[in-house]
Formats: C-alpha cells, structure tokens, sequence
C-alpha cells in the first residue's frame, strides 16, 4: 500500500544523483525488493509510472530484482530460501531455530543515464 | 549497506551505468535516528501503535490512561484526516499533537520530526505514537520509537499473522483487543498465538478488552517497566 512513499524515495535518490553527476537523464533504475519487505511489486512499478512526469526519471524504466527470503538453520546447519514471505521453521529438517539472512531488502542499486 | 556508494562505468555501447547503493528507505531511516536521540536526550521512551483501522488503538490509550501508570504520558495522533482520536485522549488532560498525513497511509519519521517541537518532552517519560490504521506500511516506516506495539483485534480473524508478517515480526508487543467478543465469533485465539510467536518468538501477548477492562492492568504493569528500561 505504500508503494507511492517507495516510489516516491526512489526518484528521490536517483534524481540527486543525476543532479550531482550532470547527467541529463535517467534511461533505467534497478531495485532490489525482498519478498518479505511487504512491497509488492506490480504495485510498485505502477506507482513509479504514475509519479515519474515531472522528474529526471521520466523516461525511466524500472527494473525490479525481487529477492527470496532465505536463512541458515541451526539445527541442520544448512541453508535454505523459500518462495513465501515468511519461514515458519526451517523446510529441509522441521527446525525452529533459524536465522533470516535475506528477504527485506529495500535497495536502489544502480541506474543508466544519458550524460 | 548503508550509505550511498557510487561508481560509473561506461560499457562499450556507450551506455553510462552508475552503480548508487543506496537503500530506499535512508533518508526516512537518518531522520529517524534524529528523532530517536531527541527522544533520548529528554529520557522519554516512546511507543509506535500500529494496528488495523478500528482496531481499538484509541481506545487501548484511554484505557491505558484511565489506568494510570504513574507515567507522565503524551500522545502523538496519526490520521489521515481529523481530529477526533486526539480529542478522545485530550480529555485525559495530557500533551496531545495531531498529525494528518493527507491520505498518506503511515506516519514517517519526518512527519514527527515537524511535531516533536510542540510537546513538552522533557515533562514526559512515556510518549504514544498512535500510528495511521493499515496493517502493511507503518511496519517498514521508522519514526524513532523505542518499540512498536500492534493492536489485533478478534474479529479480524485468525489469519492474520500469516497474511501480515512483517508487522508482527517487528512488534514488540501484541495485544489481542475486544477478547469480549470472542464468544460471537468462531476465531482460534491459539492459533494467533501460535503463529505469531512462530513468526516472532520474542513477542509479548496481551489478551485485553476495552469494554470490559480485562487484561489492561497487566498490559500497562509491563509498559511501565519497559518504559523504566528505556
Ligand atoms: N466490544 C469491544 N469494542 C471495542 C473494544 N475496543 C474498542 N472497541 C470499539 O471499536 C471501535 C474502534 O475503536 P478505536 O479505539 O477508535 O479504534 P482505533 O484503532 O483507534 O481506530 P482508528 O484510529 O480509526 O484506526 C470503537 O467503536 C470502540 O468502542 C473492545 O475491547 N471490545
Ligand atoms: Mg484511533
Ligand atoms: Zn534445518
């Protein structure tokens, strides 16, 4: 539901950055979305097209890397990623103690500019 | 990672990629560290309420005030439009500073940071954040809380741990609001339970009503200690 404010963050960080490099504009921008962050992302992708008119990103395509929630387990010592949003115990040995290494990523990681 | 790290690389096409790891959430995240050493600074321990809309955070509050807890408490009302929630707790006789968001479905932490100059923190030792109801945003949104406290309320259902994570993972406390309807719906109170302390087993729960009192003297005996922590 927050997808605008996400969008919103992301223009942000990729116009400074236009700004600081001279460049004239942006052609595409990457993120990475972990599956667990609660950001979904058609929703994000529609969001960023509603809102990029009036910024260096206008022309912008975005491309979303979503990430899979992944963690090590302690009982087995093996790791392990799902496909879902959460880890209720750990699904190659019923373990509970587990740790998340991967999922809530919220990152810009870089972008294509016309100079 | 944190930080903005940049690098431009010119690939043979011409084409200019500039690597800029940043996380999104950074400028939100910085101010929120701001507010949270403010906070610091006047020793108030502050508490982010999020929960579903009509979930019973306003009334938890009240209920929570009623109670007393030898706290000096102020509350920070979080709506997208009005001022009725902060009418409700004004009564009580504490700082009370209403933000709209403007149809913004959580409170960031700049919101606060533009209102934390209208209350008198160094006469407070416990400060209320009663977040914009939604079950999704106010969970990935920092505003410099010490800990995030969510509202269920029964009728809601027994699913919603699995279908909201992240808000229980990152709550501190749940309290389990309108227990007095229970007998009028078929909800698994146990399986909330099970499911939330799988998702986060440091969870505290406190199974509570507003209409009939119960279980508010053991939620705020807690508070008062955490706040004691803080
Ligand atoms: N039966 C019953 N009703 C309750 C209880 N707690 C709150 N309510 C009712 O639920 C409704 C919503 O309560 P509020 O306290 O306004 O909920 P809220 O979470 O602050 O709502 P928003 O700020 O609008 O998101 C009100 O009509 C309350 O009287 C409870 O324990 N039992
Ligand atoms: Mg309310
Ligand atoms: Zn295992």
């Amino acid at each position: 539901m927050h997808e605008v404010s996400i969008a919103q963050s992301i223009i942000e960080i990729v116009s400074g950055q236009c700004r600081k490099g001279g460049y004239r504009s942006i052609t595409s921008i990457r993120v990475r979305i972990g599956r667990a962050s609660g950001i979904m992302p058609d929703a994000l992708l529609f969001a960023f097209d509603a809102i990029k008119a009036d910024s260096p990103a206008r022309q912008a395509v975005l491309e979303i890397e979503e990430v899979c929630v992944s963690g090590r387990c302690r009982d087995c010592g093996r790791d392990f990623s799902v496909e879902g949003e959460y880890v209720l115990d750990c699904p190659l040995c019923g373990g509970l103690a587990f740790e998340i290494t991967a999922g809530r990523e919220m990152d810009v990681t870089d972008m294509e500019v016309e100079e | 990672m944190t930080g903005t790290v940049v690098e431009k690389i010119t690939k043979e096409d011409g084409r200019v990629k500039v690597k800029v790891v940043t996380k999104i959430l950074e400028a939100n995240d910085r101010i929120a560290l701001e507010n949270r050493r403010l906070f610091d600074k006047a020793r108030v321990f502050v508490v982010n309420l999020m929960s579903a809309p009509g979930a019973g955070k306003t009334s938890v509050l009240e209920k929570t005030l009623a109670q007393g807890t030898g706290l000096r408490i102020g509350v920070i009302e979080g709506d997208i439009a009005g001022s009725d929630d902060a009418e409700r707790v004004e009564k009580f006789g504490i700082p009370v500073v209403q933000i709209n968001t403007g149809g913004a479905c959580h409170l960031d932490a700049n919101m606060i940071y533009e209102v934390i100059g209208d209350l008198p923190l160094a006469e407070l030792d416990l400060l209320f954040i009663e977040n914009v109801g939604n079950l999704v945003c106010p969970a990935e949104f920092k505003v410099g809380e010490d800990m995030k406290v969510m509202l269920l309320s029964v009728t809601e259902g027994h699913d919603k741990p699995l279908k909201y994570p992240l808000m229980f993972q990152e709550s501190s406390a749940l309290i389990l609001n309108k227990m007095d309807l229970v007998p009028y719906t078929d909800v698994d109170i146990s399986k909330i339970r099970k499911d939330a302390l799988s998702l986060n087993p440091n969870l505290k729960i406190f199974e509570v009503s507003c209409r009939t009192g119960a279980g508010i003297a053991e939620w705020t005996a807690w508070l008062g200690e955490q706040a004691g922590k803080g």
